[in-house]
């Protein structure tokens, strides 16, 4: 398995500025600070993470929508991190995106056909018939009807619609496919359509897949190795397993003890490790660890002072973590709690069941 | 806060020094000779060039533009008119008064039209004030307003002879002979150009606070407070009005500063001595001290009623920050 | 006698493009103290259904028949003035973004104190106390103090604790939830419905959550009620529709769930998307994405019938006992082969 892409301590800074008539920067929001990963063909890297967590910004750097303020990115042996628009331009056939909106990523005035045909002229593949076949193949292959190639946008439901987003991403042939979002705005019945497919696009086409989401159900399903994002830094990286079996970060033990089960009894029977407070602000991160303040293991002169980085998990090749004093097992005990913020609900008697 | 007073001050002032300037520039790239103007018919090339030089006329333009902003730093002063040697200043005060009664009485009459037509219309789509009140913002926007002028003046002042047809009463009551004053006089003299103006205005608020509350009024918090059990009364008077006139206030402060200047043929059609009248006639007869002296003026109003829209809508609106 | 029974309800709603059948005949019955989940997706008329309880759609649109029965009293077809004294004080709504249901110009703390003074006549300064009391209700830190700020200088998940207090302030005996945590963060989502739970503890009002979340549902609701097409499909205990629930879409539902504790290759699909409520399919409403489908199904629509051996469980299907039990049978080994980890 070849590397990818390999990205190396990204970081992005957007100034704040303020001024009397000449802005002066006064601080600086570090969206993403410090991110670390390699993607082998053909895997899929799940980035989960909560609103300010800079996994959007991070996608976007990546495919270099914005330029990093620090750090390197390596897509396919090349450093990409500051090419400029010419240069990036072959490299763009490679690397396409997938967004979330289905109702604002496609143009409104454009007919389906244009759209999807759109990185072909791009990048003038073809001529205009080769484009009109593809575009037709293309749609077949997104569970589309080829006779949709001159209807528009609105016209199609949510779900529809992020099929040719998909189908327009996959026009060229690229190698990495970067999906933001791709399936919290659909229908729970229709999601399982779109996840499919792109497990079915990644099988077919050699596909590599970066997949940002929010809903940690979603992530580990199509995700081989799965990066967890706070404010700006990952937390906790893994292998889809070893991760879900056993977080070591109290943050992702918080994020997958927050998800409702399907399940009443297990739901009722859970221990939930349940955050106070609020993400806190990118503009003015906390001091050393940044999860501290909401931390239910948080230790006093310890955390606020020293920032963990990113270590092994002993006796594990990928499952690394920065915290001081990681979770000892999962389900979090009792006793490994320290402060408030972990909620452990009475185990309901078993409803009698026919 | 201060932050943003001291630059707004600041660009004010770049801005007047700016529009007189260009003023000044645009003035002497048309080929004029204002000296003959003033001299009258029967002057001779002598006279012309005694009064050329009088007015500083000969000096290249920018000492004559250095002169200016001397007199107006010094002294406060304007210049004088080139034609008939009054001081702008004077003119100024006597022509503002004039203006600003037209546009603030018309600018209240067309709000009281349009913020009821616009409100029932927005709170019974297509019923029957609905459309009435449509056909007649149709009117309105399609009508010139000198038309409107002059069919009002015709009808209700000369056929009917309900208001005078022409010139101005001061609101002040004077004893002197040959001027009229008084709160009456001054406003039956400005009644149907407060109808002309209000016309065509009004139409356009109707449509615009029409549109506003429309889309106040399906937003989710108008939603919330229904489902609080606020009355009808109180969702459109607490929650739907206050959010619907953020946007007519910003619109309404930048036309009064441009009203300010644009009652031109208002004023003309009813014999008004205002500014628009006093501008076309400097224009006329290439009077550069009142027309510099009325384009800075104008200058100021813009700048001044941005200004307090600003300043109204970060008081009416708390996401807005001034900065 | 139920405290809130719903009978029939049918709402039509007047378009240009047509007439749109959001709800057809849905009836239900929420007792006190309990917690209903009404689970659907887009067009299924969930939210749909309760704004007609309250009586929150445009009159001139809208049309609604049936019966909705309010503590004994018919409360369908009153008018606004008469209904306003149930809104906001015997029954709270809460929405599903806090961000545009608050009043963007208005202090909080106003907007809490309208909600207290709607109902009540008491000073303004009785009513500010109560505002602060309700905000230290649901946790809100510094409430003397963020009383007097807006909306937007609030979290999200903030505003709608914020929206939670404004709808409990009065003491409501329903609490009606539409989407409350969808537009939140998970670890925020958590806060919001372990708050829900503590706040029923303490006042003991009936819940209805609105959700398209199955999880959210088996975490809170005692009762649950799937929607489709405008229409309960099944209806039954929170535990029982887990273990054997009786028709197709529910089974779908349930197979399309991704989950961190059970591993699938494939995720069940429905095929297609929720029908269109303007031409509704003849006879069943889900007989276009059923995999079940036979000729009843486009002819007829099945009516609601108690599921075998259980009196508090119906369901809406023509298949009979036996296909059901084996269907689900052979869904349920295919979504649980090795590699199932629970996450208790």
């Amino acid at each position: 398995m070849s590397e990818l892409l390999a990205v190396e301590n990204l970081e992005k800074y957007f100034p704040v500025t303020r001024g009397l008539i000449f802005q002066k920067e006064i601080a600086q929001v570090k969206a993403v600070d410090g991110v670390n990963f390699t993607l082998n063909a053909g895997e899929t890297l799940g980035v989960v993470g909560e609103s300010g967590c800079g996994k959007s910004t991070m996608a976007r750097c990546i495919a270099r929508l914005l330029e990093p303020t620090g750090g390197k990115i390596i897509f396919n042996g090349q450093d990409i991190t500051h090419l400029g628009r010419k240069e990036m331009r072959p490299i763009r056939r490679d690397m396409m995106m997938v967004f979330q909106d289905p109702y604002a990523s496609l143009n409104a005035r454009k007919r389906v056909g244009a759209i999807i045909a759109e990185p072909l002229e791009v990048h003038q593949i073809g001529s205009d018939a080769d484009r009109k076949r593809r575009v037709q193949e293309l749609l077949e292959i997104v569970g589309l009807s080829p006779e949709h190639y001159n209807r528009f946008p609105h016209e199609f439901s949510g779900g529809q619609r992020q099929r040719i987003g998909i189908a327009r991403a996959l026009s060229i042939n690229p190698k990495l496919i970067i999906c933001d979002e791709p399936v919290s705005a659909l229908d729970v019945s229709v999601q399982a359509q779109i996840l499919n497919l792109l497990k079915d696009l990644q099988r077919d086409f050699d596909l590599t897949y970066i997949f940002i989401a929010h809903d940690l159900n979603v992530v580990r399903h199509v995700s081989d190795r799965v990066m967890v994002m706070y404010l700006g830094k990952p937390v906790e990286t893994g292998s889809r397993t070893e991760l879900y079996a056993a977080p070591k970060h109290p943050y992702s033990g918080a994020l997958l003890s927050a998800v409702p089960i399907a399940d009443p009894k297990l739901g009722r029977a859970r221990k939930q490790i349940v955050l106070v407070g609020d993400v806190p602000s990118p503009i003015n991160p906390p001091a050393a660890c940044r999860f501290h303040p909401r931390c239910p293991r948080f230790v006093d002169g310890v955390c606020n002072v020293d920032e963990p980085v990113l270590t092994p998990v002993p006796g594990s090749t990928d499952h690394e973590f920065a915290c001081h004093f990681p979770l000892e097992r999962w389900p979090m005990g009792d006793d490994e709690l320290r402060h408030e913020g972990a909620f452990s609900r009475e185990a309901a008697p078993a409803a009698a069941v026919d | 806060m201060t932050q943003f007073l001291i630059r707004r001050t600041f660009w004010a002032a770049f801005l007047f020094v700016a529009a007189s300037i260009i003023t000044y520039v645009l003035f002497f790239v048309i080929p004029s000779c204002p000296a003959c103007l003033a001299a009258g018919k029967a002057a001779t090339p002598e006279i012309v060039a005694r009064i050329n030089h009088s007015l500083h006329l000969d000096l290249p333009i920018y000492q004559q533009y250095w002169l200016f902003v001397w007199n107006l730093i010094r002294h406060g002063s304007f210049g004088y008119s080139y034609v008939t040697g009054t001081p702008v200043r004077t003119l100024l005060s006597t022509e503002i008064p004039v203006t600003a009664s037209v546009v603030f009485g018309g600018v209240i009459l067309y709000l009281a039209i349009a913020i009821p037509t616009g409100v029932i219309s927005a709170l019974r789509p297509r019923s029957i004030m609905d459309r009435l009140g449509m056909v007649f913002v149709l009117f309105g926007i399609s009508a010139p307003s000198v038309w409107v002028g002059l069919m009002l003046l015709y009808l209700v002042g000369f056929r009917l002879g309900w208001t005078p047809i022409n010139d101005y009463c001061s609101p002040i009551p004077t004893h002197q002979l040959g001027n009229c004053g008084g709160l009456w006089p001054w406003a039956s003299h400005l009644i149907l150009p407060w109808i002309t103006l209000a016309v065509g205005s009004a139409a356009l608020y109707t449509r615009l606070i029409r549109a506003n509350v429309m889309e106040t009024m399906s937003e989710d918090y108008v939603r919330t407070a229904r489902a609080k059990g606020a009355s009808p009364t109180r969702v459109l008077i607490q929650h739907v009005l206050r959010n619907s006139m953020l946007q007519v206030v910003t619109i309404l402060g930048m036309d009064l500063g441009l009203l300010l200047g644009g009652v031109l043929f208002i004023e003309i059609v009813f014999g008004l001595p205002g500014l628009g009248a006093e501008i076309l006639q400097a224009n006329g007869r290439f009077d550069l001290p009142v027309i510099v002296g009325i384009t800075m003026f104008l200058c100021l109003s813009v700048i001044v009623f941005n200004f307090l829209v600003d300043i109204l809508y970060a008081w009416l609106d708390p996401r807005i920050r001034l900065t | 006698m139920a405290l809130l029974e719903v009978q029939d309800l049918h709402t039509r709603f007047r378009t240009d493009d047509g007439i749109v059948q959001a709800v057809s005949g849905v009836s239900f019955e929420l007792d006190r103290g309990q917690t209903l989940g009404v689970v659907g997706e887009s067009g299924s008329g969930k939210s749909v259904t309760f704004l007609s309880v309250m009586g929150l759609h445009d009159k001139r649109q809208a049309e609604m028949t049936g019966s909705v029965r309010f503590d004994n009293q018919e409360i369908l077809g009153l008018s606004t003035n008469q209904l306003r004294h149930i809104r906001g004080k015997r029954i709270g709504m809460i929405f599903q973004d806090p961000m545009t249901s608050l009043n963007p110009v208005k202090k909080i703390g106003w907007q809490l104190e309208e909600a207290v003074l709607i109902h009540n006549d008491v000073p303004r300064s009785e009513a500010r106390r109560r505002a602060i009391e309700v905000l230290e209700e649901v946790e809100i830190p510094k409430a003397e103090t963020r009383v007097d700020d807006y909306a937007h200088q609030f979290s999200g998940g903030m505003r709608q604790r914020v929206m939670i207090a404004m709808a409990l302030i009065n003491q409501p005996e329903i609490l009606i939830a539409d989407e409350p945590t969808t537009a939140l963060d998970v670890t925020t989502q958590a806060q919001i419905l372990r708050l829900m739970e503590k706040l029923q503890e303490d006042h003991g009002m009936a819940i209805v959550m609105i959700t398209h979340d199955l999880g959210v549902v088996a975490e809170l609701a005692d009762d649950v009620v799937v929607m489709y097409g405008g229409r309960i499909v099944e209806s039954s205990k929170v535990d029982d529709l887990f273990v054997k629930p009786e028709m197709p879409y529910t089974w779908g539902l349930l197979g399309s769930l991704p989950r961190v504790d059970v591993d699938v290759e494939r995720l069940e699909q429905i095929p297609g998307q929720p029908p269109s409520l303007l031409r509704p399919p003849r006879g069943c409403a889900f007989n276009p994405r059923c995999a079940y489908t036979f000729d009843r199904c486009r002819e007829e629509l099945p009516e609601l019938r108690p599921a075998e051996g259980k009196n508090d469980h119906y369901f809406r299907c023509h298949l009979d006992e036996g296909d059901r039990a084996r269907i689900w049978a052979e869904k349920q080994a295919a979504m649980a082969p090795a590699g199932a980890e629970s996450a208790a």
